[in-house]
Parts: C-alpha cells; sequence; structure tokens
C-alpha cells in the first residue's frame, strides 16, 4: 500500500516530488516528479507534467508523462498529453489523445 | 501518544490525505479533510479540517487550518480557527493565531501566540504579545528574540494537558494592570465594545 495519498477533497498546485508511491485521488497541478509509482484514481485530476518510473491511471490526467518503466491506462480514464515510456498499455474503454513513444532506450 | 493514534486510526479510511516520508511539496496545498503530514510541506497549506504534522514532517508554510497538531517542525505561521495543538516532540518556530493553543511539556516553540480575546476571533481586541517557552528540556530552546515586555501570560496559555472533550470555559480577559497605572501617559485606547 501506498504511503502517500491525496485526497479526494485536497488540492494540490505546485511541485510534488518523492521516493514512494503516491495515489492521487484529488486534483494536483504542476508537476509531479517520483522514483516510484503513481496512481491516479477515478476520481483524481492530475494537469501536471509526470516523471515516475510507473504511473496506472483511471482519472482524468492532462500533461505530458514520463514513465521509465511503464504507463498504463485503465478503463474510463481520459488522459491528453504525450507519453513516452518503454512498456504503454491503453485498455478497452481509456480515452486518450497525443502521442506515444515507446522508443525509450533500453535500459 | 494520542495525536499519533488517531492520525493511524484515521490512516484507515480512504478520503483522508497522507504525505509520505520522502515525499516533497512546494506550492499551494488546499482542501477540506484531515492532513497527515509525513514529508516535507513547503508554500501555503489551507484546509478547513485538521492538519497533523507527525514527527518526521517538515512544514515550511503558512498555515490557515481548523485544528493543527504538531508532531514535527513547523517554519511559518499558523491560522487556527479552533485549536493548536504542539505535542511533545512539537517544534514550532512562527506565529500561531488560533482561540485555543495547547502547548505541552517538551515542545518548543518560538514566536507569539494570539488567542484573541473572551470571544474566539474578536477582532477589535488589541493583540497580546505573549512569548510562550515551553520548553522545560535544558539546551533545546534558544533566548528569545522578542524584547518587548511580554504581558503577564494568563495560565491558560500553557496547558501541559489535553483538552478534554469539553471545553472549559475560558477566563475573562486579563486587564493590563501594568498599562492601567501608566494610562496617564500612555495612550491606552479601551474599546468599548
Amino acid at each position: 500500500m501506498a504511503n502517500t495519498i491525496i485526497g479526494s477533497s485536497i488540492v494540490i498546485d505546485g511541485e510534488i516530488s518523492g521516493d514512494e508511491d503516491l495515489v492521487i485521488q484529488g486534483t494536483v497541478k504542476g508537476k509531479i516528479s517520483l522514483k516510484e509509482s503513481l496512481f491516479v484514481e477515478g476520481s483524481g485530476v492530475v494537469e501536471a507534467d509526470i516523471e515516475t518510473q510507473n504511473v496506472e491511471i483511471a482519472g482524468r490526467v492532462t500533461g505530458n508523462i514520463a514513465a521509465s518503466d511503464r504507463v498504463e491506462l485503465k478503463t474510463e480514464c481520459r488522459v491528453v498529453g504525450d507519453i513516452r515510456a518503454p512498456r504503454i498499455l491503453i485498455a478497452d474503454g481509456a480515452s486518450f489523445k497525443g502521442n506515444v513513444d515507446m522508443d525509450v532506450k533500453e535500459r | 501518544m494520542p495525536a499519533k493514534e488517531f492520525a493511524s486510526s484515521a490512516t484507515g479510511s480512504s478520503d483522508n490525505t497522507v504525505i509520505g516520508p520522502s515525499i516533497l511539496i512546494s506550492g499551494k496545498l488546499t482542501g477540506d479533510e484531515d492532513l497527515t503530514i509525513r514529508g516535507r510541506v513547503e508554500g501555503e497549506v489551507s484546509l478547513t479540517r485538521t492538519l497533523i504534522v507527525e514527527p518526521s514532517g517538515i512544514v515550511k508554510a503558512n498555515v490557515s487550518v481548523k485544528n493543527a497538531i504538531i508532531s514535527g517542525v513547523v517554519v511559518g505561521n499558523i491560522a487556527a480557527t479552533e485549536s493548536v495543538e504542539l505535542t511533545q516532540e512539537g517544534r514550532m518556530v512562527g506565529d500561531i493565531r488560533s482561540p485555543r493553543v495547547i502547548i505541552v511539556d517538551g515542545a518548543s516553540f518560538r514566536g507569539q501566540i494570539d488567542m484573541g480575546d473572551a470571544t474566539p476571533r474578536a477582532e477589535g481586541a488589541t493583540p497580546r504579545p505573549a512569548l510562550v517557552r515551553a520548553t522545560v528540556r535544558p539546551g533545546v530552546s534558544k533566548p528569545a528574540m522578542i524584547s518587548k515586555p511580554a504581558a503577564p501570560l494568563p495560565p491558560r496559555a500553557v496547558t501541559a494537558t489535553r483538552v478534554e472533550g469539553t471545553r472549559p470555559a475560558p477566563p475573562p480577559p486579563p486587564a493590563p494592570p501594568v498599562l492601567a497605572e501608566a494610562g496617564k501617559k500612555k495612550v491606552l485606547v479601551k474599546k468599548k465594545k
């Protein structure tokens, strides 16, 4: 279970960085950079550039995503922005607009 | 300790925000739910509910909340509509404005406290400059910078006990006796309300 949870009524305008998993149920605007996984839950709204290892999105994300491992767009998510990651999964029902770049250098 | 228990039990529910120990947030944070900080937050925090700063938490921000429970480090001003509690592990530099302020033994604090007057948030009241250093641990507290003679602090300013469910009736506002005698020369504005 992740250590950090941004609850559904929370709005953060600024920068989040850290070395642990982050669950977003609320709203984050600005920039997110993590060394672990980011989970944007169904109620989560992110208007930020994201830099992480893994991202799982079930909510709404507007911004560019760069993941060193994997990006997963789940059913009912809405994502606008460019995605750059070696592994990208888009589930049936997901909504996405933007560029996909899986041609990231092998690690 | 009670604050910790409360925090960890509250974490169980999902509509609770926790900032983990390795997380740094810089910017503005607003919300309508309890917030537990174990990491670092810089900028501005405004909540309509309770802020809990755990022992590993560091807050460099101006904070406006309903309740604040400080077990970590806070640098900045806190305005609370209800209460501010500095626990044994709490360290704070900044000003507190809150109708109830609880500073327990072992806490370290430097700054001003404004509890308003008898009625909460009485804005017309003359601000009472009060320096509270509840620190009993020797060697931890630094000498106070404030040279202004602090008004004699009513005993409720430093309460060593956690406030129980019932709030004790606040004592009447202390009349400033020193100023009253020198009132011939000093312009003491007494507001009749």
